[in-house]
C-alpha cells in the first residue's frame, strides 16, 4: 500500500498537503516540550535537562517499531523508503559544527524557528546565523567540495553492517535509548541547578 | 519516571515481537487481481503506433520495444533497436533486468495486440512497472504508419495531420515497403513531424 505517493494512492500535492500538516505537529511537539527554550536545549549538553535526548530517541524507537510493523502487515514497502546518502567526513564535520552551533547558541535549526515563531529575539538572530552559514557554504563551496564528497558510503544499515535482521537491531538500538534516558535522568539530578527548574512552565 | 516505565513497558515487547518476527522481504507488489482489472478497464497500457513512431524518429532513449513473437518472425521483420523476448519465454529469469526495471519504457509489440497484451498482463501482475503494449500491433502498424490512407479532403484538420505525419514517419522509418533489415533506422530526413501530445507520463518510481 504505501509510501502513499510511490504507488499514486495519493497526489504529489496531497502529498505535500500531509508534509505540511505533520510539519505543523512537529513544530508543535517541539513547541509543547519546550524547545523553544534555549535554556532547555543546552541543558543537554550540560546534563542539567535531557528532555532532548528523551525526546527525540523516543521519536525514533517509535517511528522505528511502527515502520517495521508496516513492514510486517504489508502496509509499506520499505525499499521505497528513502535513506539520506552517507558521505562520512562531511557527516562528522558538519555534526561537530552542528553541535557547536547548538551549544553556543542554545537551538538546532528547527526549534529556532520554533521559538523565533513565538517571538524568541535570540533565535531570530539565530536564524539570521543560519543564513550567514548558508551564504558562506554555498559562495565557498569549491573550496570544501572535495571534502563534502569525500568517503561516500551509499546508504548504509546498521543491519546489513552486523549481518542481522533490522528487527533485531531495532530491539537493541530500543534497550540502549532505555538506557539513556535513564542515564540523563540520573544526570538531572546529579547536575541539577539551584536557578533551573525541569520543567518549568 | 514513571512515563518512562510505561513507554519501557509498551516498546520493549513490541521490540522484542519486531526482533522475533521473521523480515518481510516482499519487494514487488502485486496486484490484486481487481486492481488489475482496473487498469485493463482504463487501458492504460496502450500506446499508439503514432507515439511510438514519434519516440523512434526523436531517437527517444528510453523507449525501449520489446517483439514477444517468436524468433522466426523477428529475424523477419522487427520494429527498429526492439529486442525479441517470445512470449513463451517472458518468465525466463535471464529477462528480468528488461521488464523489470524503472529507467525506460518498455513498448511490447506482436502482430496484433494480444499476445503483446498477455505479456504485459503477466508482467503488470508481478507488480513492473513501465510496461506497455503497441495498440494493434504490427499489422496496425503497417497499416497506419507504413502504408497511411489518405483521409477525404473534407476531414477535419487533425486527421490530415495525422496522416502527414504517418506519410513522414512511414518514408522515416523504412518506406512503404516492409523493411527486412530491422535494427538499422534509415537516416532519412525527418518527417513533418506536427507536435502530437506527449507521451504517456512513466508511473511511478520516486
Amino acid at each position: 500500500m504505501g509510501p502513499l505517493v510511490v504507488n499514486e494512492i495519493i497526489t504529489e500535492n496531497a502529498n505535500l498537503f500531509l508534509a505540511f500538516l505533520i510539519g505543523i505537529g512537529f513544530g508543535f511537539v517541539l513547541e509543547v516540550n519546550g524547545f523553544s527554550s534555549s535554556r532547555r536545549l543546552a541543558g543537554m549538553f550540560y546534563g542539567y535537562d535531557t528532555t532532548v535526548l528523551k525526546v527525540f530517541f523516543t521519536g525514533a524507537i517509535v517511528a522505528a517499531v511502527g515502520l517495521l510493523f508496516m513492514s510486517l502487515f504489508n502496509w509499506i514497502d520499505l525499499s521505497y523508503i528513502y535513506i539520506n546518502p552517507t558521505y562520512l567526513w562531511s557527516s562528522l564535520g558538519g555534526g561537530v559544527i552542528m553541535g557547536a552551533g547548538f551549544i553556543l547558541g542554545g537551538y538546532c535549526p528547527g526549534t529556532s524557528v520554533c521559538a523565533a515563531s513565538i517571538g524568541k529575539l535570540d533565535a531570530m538572530a539565530f536564524l539570521g546565523g543560519i543564513v550567514i552559514g548558508i551564504f558562506i557554504f554555498i559562495e565557498g563551496f569549491p573550496m570544501w567540495e572535495g571534502f563534502y564528497n569525500a568517503k561516500f558510503l551509499g546508504s548504509p544499515l546498521l543491519s546489513d553492517i552486523f549481518g542481522t535482521s533490522r528487527g533485531l537491531i531495532t530491539f537493541l538500538i530500543i534497550l540502549v535509548a532505555l538506557g539513556m534516558f535513564w542515564v540523563g535522568e540520573w544526570a538531572e539530578k546529579h547536575f541539577a541547578r539551584d536557578d533551573y527548574k525541569l520543567n518549568q512552565k | 519516571m514513571k512515563a518512562r516505565l510505561i513507554l519501557a513497558a509498551i516498546i520493549i515487547p513490541l521490540g522484542m515481537i519486531i526482533a522475533a518476527v521473521p523480515e518481510n522481504t516482499t519487494k514487488q507488489f502485486r496486484l490484486t487481481a481487481n486492481e488489475l482489472l482496473e487498469e485493463v478497464k482504463d487501458g492504460t497500457q496502450f500506446l499508439q503506433p503514432d507515439e511510438v513512431a514519434d519516440m523512434l524518429i526523436q531517437k527517444d532513449p528510453t523507449l525501449q520495444l520489446i517483439d514477444v513473437r517468436d524468433a522466426d518472425q523477428y529475424e523477419k521483420f522487427s520494429l527498429p533497436n526492439s529486442i525479441n523476448i517470445p512470449l513463451v519465454d517472458i518468465l525466463n529469469p535471464e529477462w528480468k533486468e528488461y521488464i523489470n526495471q524503472d529507467v525506460k519504457l518498455n513498448v511490447f509489440y506482436s502482430n496484433g495486440t494480444k499476445n503483446a497484451n498477455e505479456a504485459w498482463m503477466i508482467t503488470r501482475q508481478l507488480g513492473f512497472e513501465n510496461n506497455y503494449v503497441m495498440l494493434g500491433g504490427l499489422n496496425y502498424w503497417v497499416e497506419t504508419i507504413m502504408n497511411p490512407e489518405k483521409p477525404a479532403s473534407t476531414s477535419p484538420d487533425e486527421e490530415i495531420a495525422k496522416y502527414n505525419f504517418r506519410k513522414g514517419a512511414g518514408a522515416a522509418l523504412g518506406g512503404a515497403a516492409v523493411n527486412t533489415q530491422p535494427s538499422t533506422m534509415k537516416k532519412s530526413s525527418k518527417p513533418p513531424i506536427s507536435k502530437r501530445k506527449k507521451k504517456k507520463k512513466v508511473q511511478g518510481g520516486c
